[in-house]
């Protein structure tokens, strides 16, 4: 029984595991006390005061952020002692506070407008001048500060010391003149960085990826994984108009918490790169069925001995996608199959969220091959030269190292793409295939972990779902594949990927409108 | 041949008139169907009804409505509690003041304002409310007169309501679809001079409805076609749910005015007219009654009316006032969450009523504590009226249903949600 505790907040007992903070408690009963400097995935400072309560038997009002439940602990967060330190505390929060929501990029999500409006909405009493501090200070690389829409609750410092673990920021000054600064000597410009603007409960800090750009509740919101590196970090897609706005991270205790690295937020630039919206059969646009047919029709000379024909999967495609395309080589019962993928990246490696492989499902590609008993090698051993039979290449993917200009004219290329460059262009036939954040499916991390992707918005053109473009080709070559859904994909593979037997497919999540979702921060 | 016969009768409905017998062929016996509708010249509003007929006699009238739905109750669950306003101008669009002041009660009551509003901002309410009813019975009165043949008193009647659309577009801005009420009170006050325009245009509707009376109350063919015509009883009135004037011809004294009162109603003199028979003539008589009482009203409340504010200056409801909003950043803030979120109504569900153009008119909301409806409902009594029609078309003759429907005032916009 020591491992818990039982308190009553609000009239209302219950019992949490003993070293629980009574926000954290609270927010189990339904009661969202409010708060701009607690943030549960950093260290508690309880600077902001916005989150005091009282606690019966304690003559002063308690930060409930810091405040350690106790055995028999009776907290009111409703009373007026408590709710009216709240409204003074916003109040006074909101004295120097510049008024910007109109221009401002955090208006709609903003944590201040939200408690503002939920706590006080008390008209203006001060009839003195502002503050004014600088407007546009340029912290490093990714990042812009407003000093005066700061209201100093230091999750920014605290994300780059535990997230980061590089001190870059820091607060000068005293009273109303304190701001907030890089650190003697530094910028803002960790590999985390842009972290500091998610947990940035106003709009002080803003990146400079995403400001001017789009209004915050005019956003839909997707969830989905990382395409950027093997760590699968779980991130919301923000789209808007059929392009994604930004990237943020998602809470996922197991793989990244609640962040993910810069690099990862800009991955969403290269799904309006040179994409490939049209099918085309040697340089020239075709409809699906011609390209499929003559696709059909070049693999149909080879297909009588199938071991001149090889097939290459991408570690950059989803679980799905490659599936689809294994079971077709099976079926064909291919020669050669190869696995392609960016080459890996030592630098990136820092024990933290970002690893040296910057492809999402090396771990999902190799069971997959492996379920079929292939023996998959990577495609830049083709840099010795082309097997003796090989003569023709079904490809997923646009990044296959090893295939220079030479090799691809001696193969018959059939390519699935995305985008339009590497070796797409040279191929016989380039199919069109939806990104990752286009179309339903799974990945699986280097922690072993297969995770769902939804589908944001729709692919351009005439661009279909990998597994799709797989089962067009396949009945072209008079291969029967019976899938209709990713869905269909995913429960044939779980019955042949034995690690997989027990992983269910969880209902499409539908895009969530952020004016609906209410204030984040 | 046999077959083709069968064939025949069921593409026909009945038998071709060579295959008929002698005494057939003089009057079939069977049943015919006829459409009216969904765009029909002597019907307002777009309805379609099924009638079979034995000969000219109604045997039964299906009533097929649903040409207007707009989805009101569920768009109304993705848009502010203020935006909705604009919906319920496209209820009953022929008094869109009441429909925008219902919804208002509603919200006001699940936020505990009820009672609480302005004085001034009732008495606003009360009068473009009556202005509304106004505009409500002249369009049904003129229109039904008009389709029974009698087109003077329509061109005069509609006159008059364009009178009144005029000062309610002075008021809002627009000529329908005013969009003028708030929750908390009303977008803006009365114009100047509000108060004389309007008793002069009441002084000229009084003269004229003399006029129309005169043309029609005793006009042989307007009572051969309305009296006796669609009568319902006091037991079916209530059985069905009927309201306001088509529930008071047959005698049933209601009137959420009086009996369940709003706003400032308590305080004004009004009579609740009545009738007995329950037919066409009576609801005829009893909206020209209530058209004189609505004036009466209305005069009554230019008297009383005072001055003051006509918003509350609760601050879940009001808008900062625009020199706040962009001087300080509180009102900022509040004004950007109003609109953006919306106004912030209390978790709950309630149902508030008033008296409506066509009777009882209720809204029911159910509340998550944002600020948009979790579940809005109406009750709409356009709705509940038109599901008696089927019931009063039956015996009658084809021509009767011009008269009857008119008299139910079916609005589409209102029936059909």
């Amino acid at each position: 029984m020591s491992e818990s505790v039982t308190l009553t907040i609000d009239g209302q007992s219950i019992t949490v595991p003993k070293g629980t903070n009574v926000l954290e408690a609270a927010k189990l009963l339904g009661n969202d006390i409010s708060a701009f400097c607690y943030h549960p995935g950093l260290p508690i400072v309880a600077q902001c005061r916005q989150c005091l309560v009282s606690v019966e038997k304690n003559p002063k009002l308690q930060p409930s952020c810091q405040q350690v439940c106790g055995e028999g602990m009776v907290v009111h967060t409703t009373d007026p002692q408590s709710t009216l330190a709240r409204k003074q505390q916003l109040e006074f929060t909101l004295v120097n506070h510049p008024i910007d929501c109109p221009i401002c990029d955090k208006a709609g999500e903003c944590t201040l407008q939200k408690l503002y409006f939920d706590h006080d909405n008390a008209d203006s009493r001060v009839d003195t001048n502002k503050v004014h501090k600088a407007k546009v200070v340029d912290l490093g690389p990714h990042i812009v500060l407003d000093q005066e829409r700061c209201i100093l609750c230091s999750r920014c410092i605290r994300t780059c010391d535990v997230v980061a673990g590089q001190h870059q920021l820091e607060f000068a000054n005293r009273g109303d003149h304190e701001v907030l600064t890089t650190a003697p000597g530094e910028q803002l410009d960790n590999a985390y960085s842009l972290n500091t603007v998610d947990v940035c409960p106003v709009g002080a800090l803003t990146a400079k990826d995403f400001r001017f750009t789009m209004r915050a509740w005019e956003l839909e919101a997707t969830p989905s994984v990382c395409n950027g590196c093997a760590t699968g970090c779980n991130i919301e897609i923000q789209h808007k108009n059929e392009r994604a706005w930004r990237l943020v991270p998602r809470l996922n205790a197991e793989v990244n918490q609640y962040w993910m690295c810069d690099e990862g937020r800009f991955t969403y630039h290269g799904l309006r790169e040179e994409r490939l919206a049209s099918a085309i059969v040697e340089g020239l646009p075709a409809s699906w069925d011609k390209a499929v047919q003559v696709a059909a029709k070049r693999l149909g000379v080879f297909l009588k001995d199938a071991s001149q024909i090889g097939i290459v999967l991408s570690a950059l495609c989803s679980n799905e996608d490659n599936y689809a395309l294994a079971k077709l080589a099976k079926a064909w019962g291919v020669g050669h199959v190869y696995i392609a993928g960016k080459p890996p990246v030592p630098a990136r490696a820092d024990g933290k969220l970002r690893v040296a492989d910057v492809n999402p499902n090396t771990a999902g590609v190799k069971a997959i091959a492996e379920a079929f008993g292939f023996t998959a090698i990577p495609t830049y051993e083709l840099d010795r030269g082309l097997p003796e039979n090989l003569r023709a290449l079904v490809m997923l993917g646009d990044v296959v190292p090893g295939l220079d200009a030479q090799k691809l004219k001696e193969l018959e290329v059939i390519s699935l793409s995305a985008h339009e460059r590497g070796p797409v262009p040279s191929a016989r036939v380039a199919l069109p295939i939806a990104a990752w954040a286009e179309t339903g499916g799974t990945t699986t991390n280097n922690k072993g972990h297969v995770q769902r992707m939804h589908a944001a918005f729709a692919p351009p053109g005439a661009a279909l779902a990998g597994w799709d473009a797989v089962v067009r080709l396949a009945a072209a070559t008079g291969q029967k594949l019976a899938w209709s859904h990713a869905r269909d994909v995913f429960k044939d593979m779980t019955q042949t990927v034995a690690a997989w037997k027990d992983l269910t497919w969880q209902r499409d999540v539908r895009p969530l409108a952020l004016r609906f979702a209410g204030s984040r921060g | 041949m046999a077959d083709a016969q069968t064939l025949k009768q069921l593409v026909l409905g009945r038998k071709d008139v060579q295959d008929l017998s002698d005494t057939e062929q003089d009057l079939p016996p069977d049943l015919m169907t006829v459409n009216m509708g969904p765009s029909h010249p002597a019907m307002h509003g777009t309805v379609r009804i099924v009638l079979t007929v034995d000969g000219e006699k109604i045997v039964k009238g299906d009533v097929q409505p649903g040409y207007l739905h707009r989805c009101f109750e569920k768009e109304s669950e993705h848009a502010t509690y203020t935006q909705v306003f604009p919906y319920t101008d496209r209820l009953n669009y022929v008094s869109p003041m009441i429909n925008n002041c219902g919804w208002a009660m509603v919200a006001e009551k699940l936020m505990g304002l009820t009672g609480k509003l302005p004085r001034r901002a009732e008495y606003v309410r009360v009068i473009v409310s009556e202005m509304s009813r106004i505009t409500d019975h002249l369009t049904c009165v003129g229109a039904s007169a008009m389709e029974l043949g009698a087109f003077t008193p329509f061109l005069y009647l509609l006159k008059c309501r364009e009178w009144l659309y005029e000062l309610l577009e002075k008021v809002s801005g627009a000529r329908l679809t005013h969009s003028y009420v708030r929750i908390g009170g009303v977008s803006k006050d009365l114009p100047e001079g509000f108060g004389p325009e309007l008793t002069a245009c009441l002084d000229k509707i009084a003269s004229v409805m003399v006029e129309c009376e005169t043309l029609l109350n005793n006009n042989k063919i307007f009572r051969d076609r309305m009296a006796g015509i669609g009568a319902i009883s006091k037991e079916d009135a209530i059985k069905t749910g009927c309201v306001g004037p088509i529930a008071r011809s047959a005698g049933v004294d209601y009137d959420v005015r009086r009996d369940y009162p709003y706003s400032i109603y308590p305080e004004l003199e009004f009579d609740v007219p009545l009738g007995t028979t329950g037919d066409c003539y009576d609801r005829y008589l009893v909206r020209l009654e209530e058209l004189k009482q609505c004036i009466r009203i209305l005069r009554q409340c230019l008297v009383q009316i005072p001055d003051g504010p006509v918003m509350s200056d609760d601050h879940r409801v009001a808008l900062p006032a625009k020199q706040a909003t962009y001087n300080t950043i509180e009102s900022m803030i509040r004004h950007f969450k109003h609109i953006m979120d919306g106004v912030r109504v209390p978790a709950g569900e309630t149902y508030a009523f008033l008296e409506g153009g066509n009777g009882e008119l209720g809204f029911f909301v159910v509340s998550d504590g944002t600020g948009r409806p979790y579940k809005a409902y109406v009750r709409s009594p356009s709705f509940v009226h038109l599901s008696t029609a089927e019931m009063l078309f039956k015996n009658h003759f084809i021509a009767d249903v011009v008269p009857i429907f008119g008299m139910i005032n079916m609005i589409g916009g209102e029936c059909d949600k």
